[in-house]
Parts: structure tokens; sequence; C-alpha cells
């Protein structure tokens, strides 16, 4: 162990990180807003979730610095009654856990179809590529929007929201994977050709051995590249569909809900139930970009710009 | 009995522009212990007809005929499992390149216990001391040290050595070395090769070197293939094929050594270039670049003629025989 921790203390990765201010930021953004999000049972104020907390009389109390404001709802509260604060915390966990997952989801896929289009070749490479095209032709908001809309008409509501964040996990996953198939498949191709496959197989090592041990390791870094960019677009999926009335149920609200939820108000002056959630998805992916962008140009040593 | 018998191998690639030739009739055997050179030019098979012992031809290509008996086995014809028990345990391959042979985000010792134990049933704690054991054999200092670092760690010809104790884990028969010494350094060269020489010699190894460097041949093999155009053009004793070759090929390649010219001359290089595949010359392939070039040589594939222990496929040469 101590020796990885050696290895990762003089490495390159982590000298470029100390030394990029704008990255040590975001990290640290990111990793507060991952903490704070997943420890929302044991700091957040209210429990958004539990209807006894709420009371209806609270709705649409303003910020605490704002003359008619309330000591005990630091950023207000919704039209329900429930503390924007506490709410907004269990939303970000939604909408990261959402992101994770169906990250996770197209990683698996994209993965094992781009490794075996790249290392077969032939006709399974035709076939899944052009199957990656034509799913690349519909946008990703399109497909969900028809498949959750579809379920949600076919099994009711009430099934639905119980299970709407598999759907969205699910529909948000699916949809993406040529991304990581394209990729994966491009890398393979590369590193197919080099001499040291050639040598594995002389070993007379076998095909699955090749492809998961040797091959796939040699292209993690794009791997890892998109896979942040990834999480920012499934986020930001996830937001638009809940926006869009197809994503968490109003009594368990991600960021998007959350920001639907508080739109009908923003004229008549109730403007913190948008801003508030809309301000938190935007530095949430704002800083998972930045750190996406840092990682492709320490990862592509082609790039070295300093 | 030979231990490795190639009969009448021929290699085809398929192409749009119609069928290539890779390999035709080449013929070969390999005695236990003995050590075989193949030289020629880029292009002359070389690397093909390795590649078609271990039956690994890239695709497009296949073995359109002939056969590869190892210890009476028709490697050709073996299943993929089958084949797999066979290559990298009992016939071992070391490439050209050792900076691109060993993967590089796996440690060498990964490397080396991953082959062990894809052949052998063998706990990892004793499949690393045979791997110590191994490094410690081609002379690598500090070979407990050695075995967890990664191959961007070691130098040239540090890697080499790891190449060929890898080559040697499981105790081959043969050793297939494709020109293993050309990406190094000259001295590290002269000791690659004595290193192989002396594991081959310690260990009853078979070798075929395949190279383009008749020095390194003349030095370690005993006996020597020349290939021109994916054919055997002459093959014999390797101290027979330097001192007293037939072949106006084979003598153009000795002349064209640094070593016989006298500094300041051009060298003597062999005028012209090896054929396309794709379109060999009718007749003796060689008969366009040849000095001694006939009538007959034009029109007519040379049959083989010789002795007992060499043989030539030349008209020219055929011809001096007789006199």
């Amino acid at each position: 162990m101590s020796r990885y921790w050696t290895l990762f203390m003089g490495s390159a990765f982590l000298y470029r990180f100390l030394r990029d201010k704008v990255v040590i930021v975001s990290f640290s953004m990111l990793l507060l807003l991952v903490v704070i999000s997943f420890s929302a049972p044991l700091i957040a104020p209210f429990d958004p979730y539990d209807p006894t907390q709420i009371d209806i009389m609270d709705s649409d109390v303003p910020p605490v610095w704002q003359a008619d404001g309330d000591a005990r709802f630091i950023l207000g509260t919704d039209a329900q009654g429930r503390d924007m604060w506490s709410t907004m915390l269990y939303g970000t966990r939604i909408s990261v856990t959402i992101g994770l997952f169906a990250v996770l989801l197209q990683s698996i896929l994209g993965i094992a179809l781009g490794l075996a289009a790249g290392y077969f070749g032939g006709r399974l490479d035709s076939f899944l590529m052009r199957l990656a095209d034509i799913q690349l032709s519909f946008s990703t908001l399109m497909v969900a929007i028809v498949v959750l809309a579809i379920f949600q008409a076919s099994f009711g509501t009430e099934l639905y929201n119980d299970l709407a964040i598999f759907m969205l996990i699910m529909v948000i996953g699916i949809a993406e994977w040529p991304q990581y198939a394209r990729t994966v498949r491009a890398s393979v191709l590369a590193e197919k050709k080099k001499e040291y496959v050639d040598a594995v197989r002389v070993i007379g090592l076998s095909r699955r051995r090749i492809m998961f041990r040797h091959i796939l390791p040699n292209t993690l870094s794009p791997i890892l590249v998109i896979s942040t960019v990834q999480v920012a677009n499934a986020i930001m999926s996830e937001a638009a569909l809940s926006f869009l009335g197809l994503g968490m149920p109003v009594n368990q609200p991600s960021l998007g809900s959350l920001i639907n939820s508080g739109f009908e108000y923003i004229l008549s002056g109730s403007w913190w139930i948008t801003t508030f959630p809309a301000l938190l998805l935007i530095m949430l992916v704002l800083v998972i970009n930045l750190l996406g962008d840092w990682m492709r140009d320490v990862l592509n040593p082609k790039l070295y710009k300093d | 009995m030979p231990l490795l018998e190639v009969r009448n191998l021929e290699v085809k690639f398929p192409l749009r522009q119609g069928e290539l030739v890779a390999l035709r009739d080449v013929s070969f055997s390999l005695d236990p212990g003995e050590r075989l050179g193949i030289v020629g030019e880029s292009g002359a098979g070389k690397s093909v007809a390795a590649f078609a012992i271990l039956n690994l031809i890239g695709r497009p290509g296949y073995i359109s005929g002939g056969e590869v008996l190892f210890e009476g086995q028709n490697l050709a014809k073996l299943s993929p499992a089958e084949m797999r028990r066979i290559r990298g345990n009992r016939i071992s391959m070391i490439f050209q390149d050792p900076m691109m042979t060993l993967n590089p985000v796996l440690t060498i010792g990964t490397q080396m216990i991953e082959c062990l134990q894809a052949h052998r049933r063998i706990s990892p704690a004793a499949a690393r001391k045979l791997a110590i054991e191994k490094l410690r054999s081609v002379s690598i200092p500090a070979p407990e040290a050695r075995i967890d670092q990664y191959p961007h760690e070691l130098s040239g010809g540090m890697r080499q050595r790891v190449v060929i104790a890898i080559a040697l884990l499981t105790d081959p028969s043969v050793i297939i070395a494709d020109e293993p010494t050309t990406a190094l350094d000259v001295t590290i060269q002269a000791e690659i090769m004595e290193l192989l020489l002396a594991l081959c010699e310690n260990n009853d190894v078979s070798l075929i070197l395949i190279t383009h460097d008749l020095g390194v041949v003349s030095q370690v093999t005993r006996r020597a293939i020349v290939m021109y155009a994916g054919r055997i053009v002459e093959e014999g004793p390797t101290r027979e094929i330097i001192a007293n070759a037939r072949h106006p090929y084979t003598l153009g390649l000795i002349n064209a050594l640094p070593e016989r010219t006298t500094p300041g001359q051009p060298l003597n290089q062999i005028p012209g270039v090896m054929p396309s595949l794709m379109d060999i010359p009718a007749g003796c392939a060689f008969h366009p670049r040849c000095s001694h070039s006939m009538e007959v040589c034009r029109c007519q594939v040379p049959t083989y003629t010789g002795g007992a222990n060499f043989r030539v496929a030349c008209h020219w040469a055929a011809g001096r025989e007789q006199q």
C-alpha cells in the first residue's frame, strides 16, 4: 500500500493538480457538494420527505435576509412550505446519484460493446457502430421523453413516482452508451496494432484475457475523461427531464424538479424557489466540467501546454 | 526425428487486387537443440514464416497449404484452444522492439506470472518465485526489486532481457527470435546475443533466429536459410553459406556487409529492390537484380539442387555445379 502511496505522491498527476488553482477550487467545491448532499439527513434542518414537518402556513417565506424572512428558513421555503436549503440538499443527492449510476450503466454497456467492436472487428463492428450511429441520431432527451411518457401513460403516475429514480438511470444510461462505445473502439483499434498485443497472443493468453486485462487498461485515460463530462451531462439531462415534468416527482424533488416547481412563481415575487436550485445546479455542472477539461489536458500527453 | 518440421508451407493474403502469396513452398526442419538462422531482406517473408509456425497469421492472411509438424502434430490444423497450449508454452517468440512488446500498464511481474498461470497450475507465490529466478538467469541485477517495476522504468537492453526471461518461463523447446537485437545499441546487441546463445545451449532449447544481419547468423547459428520473395533460395550449414555461397542473392548479401568494403568506397549493394509480392517476376524471382541472369531464369522457376545438407534454387549455380 505504501508503495502505491509514494507512487501517487510522486506522480505528475498530483504535481499538476497542486499547481492549478482552478482545479483545486473546483475539486474542493465538488467534494463539498457531494459530502453535504450525501450527509443531508444529518445536517439538513428539516426532512422534506416527512409530511409532518411541512406546514402549508410556512409557504413562500422569503430568504432570511429579506423583510419577511424567518430565522428557521435560511433560504426561504417553497410553495408547499418546505425549507429550501434542506430540499436542495436532498435534491442534490438525488441528482448526483442519478448522474453517477447513469454513467456507470453507460460505461458498462459502452465499454463492453466498444471493446468487442474494436477487438473482433468485421461484421460485429459494423453492426454495433451503425447501431450507435442510429442511436446518436436521436437526441437523448427525445428518447427519454418518449420512453418516460409512454411508461407514465401505461403504468400510471403512481407507479412511475415510485420507480422514477431507476427509470431515469436506465433511460439516461442506455441512451448515451454510444459515446463510450465509440471512444473505446477508437482506442482499441489503436492499441490492437501495437506489438505487445502480438506478444501476449504469442504467449498463448485467451482472447478474453487479452481484451480485458491488456487492452482495456490501456484505453483508460479517454474513458476517465469522458466519464467526468458524462456525469455532468447526465445530471443536466435529469434536470431537463425533471423540469419538463418527466423526472423526479414533486414529493421527492431533484434539483430539476425544484427549478420547475418554482418556475410558475418566479414572476409573482417568489424568485428564490427557482433561483437557488438553479445556481446549485450550475455550480455542480460547472465544477465537474472544469475537472473534466483539466483531466483531458493532463491525461493527453500530446497536449502539454505549460 | 526433427522437433519441428515445416513442409511445403504456403501462406496467402487475399487482397482487393488479387491474392498475394507471402510464402511459397517453404520447407525446413529443426532438430532438438539446433540453432537455425533465417536471413533475407525486409519483405522476404521471414516474419510471416514465424507467425505461420505459431498459426498466428493476421487476417486476412491464411495458411493455404503445407503443414507445420511439431513433435508429430500438425500445428496448422489444431483448434485455437489446443494451439494456445503450444504457444508460449512449448514454442516461445521474442520480438524486435522490447519497447513495444511489454504492456506499459502492467508490472513485469504481473506479465510474467500471467504467462505462467496461462500454462500451469501454479500458485501466485510460486509463480513469482519462478519469475524472479528466470529474471536472475538472464542476468538482471536485483530481480526481487525489478519484478515490481513497470516497463518504462527499464532500459532497452534490460527490457529485452525481460522479454527473453518471459520466453524462457515455461521452459519451451523452441524459441523463435524475430530480429531480437535490431532495435538495440550495438554494444547491447552483442550482450543480448551472447545471452540468448548461452541460454539456448544450457537449457537445450532450439532457436530459430530471424534476422537480416549475416554477421549475427554466422556467430550464433549452425544452419541457415536464405529467403527471397517468400521462397527459400538457399539452405545449408552457416559456415558453408558464408564461405561458399552458391546463390547470387546470398553472394550479394555477403558482399553488402560493410566489413567487405574498403573504407571510403560505396557499399556493394545489390542493385534494385525486392519485387512486390503482388507481381513476382516470372521464372526466378531474383533474375531482374541478378548479374548472372540467363535466358532460362526468365521463364523457368529454378528447382532445388544440392547435396545432403545443402540446397540451392538457382539455374546458374546448378550449371556451375555440373561443370
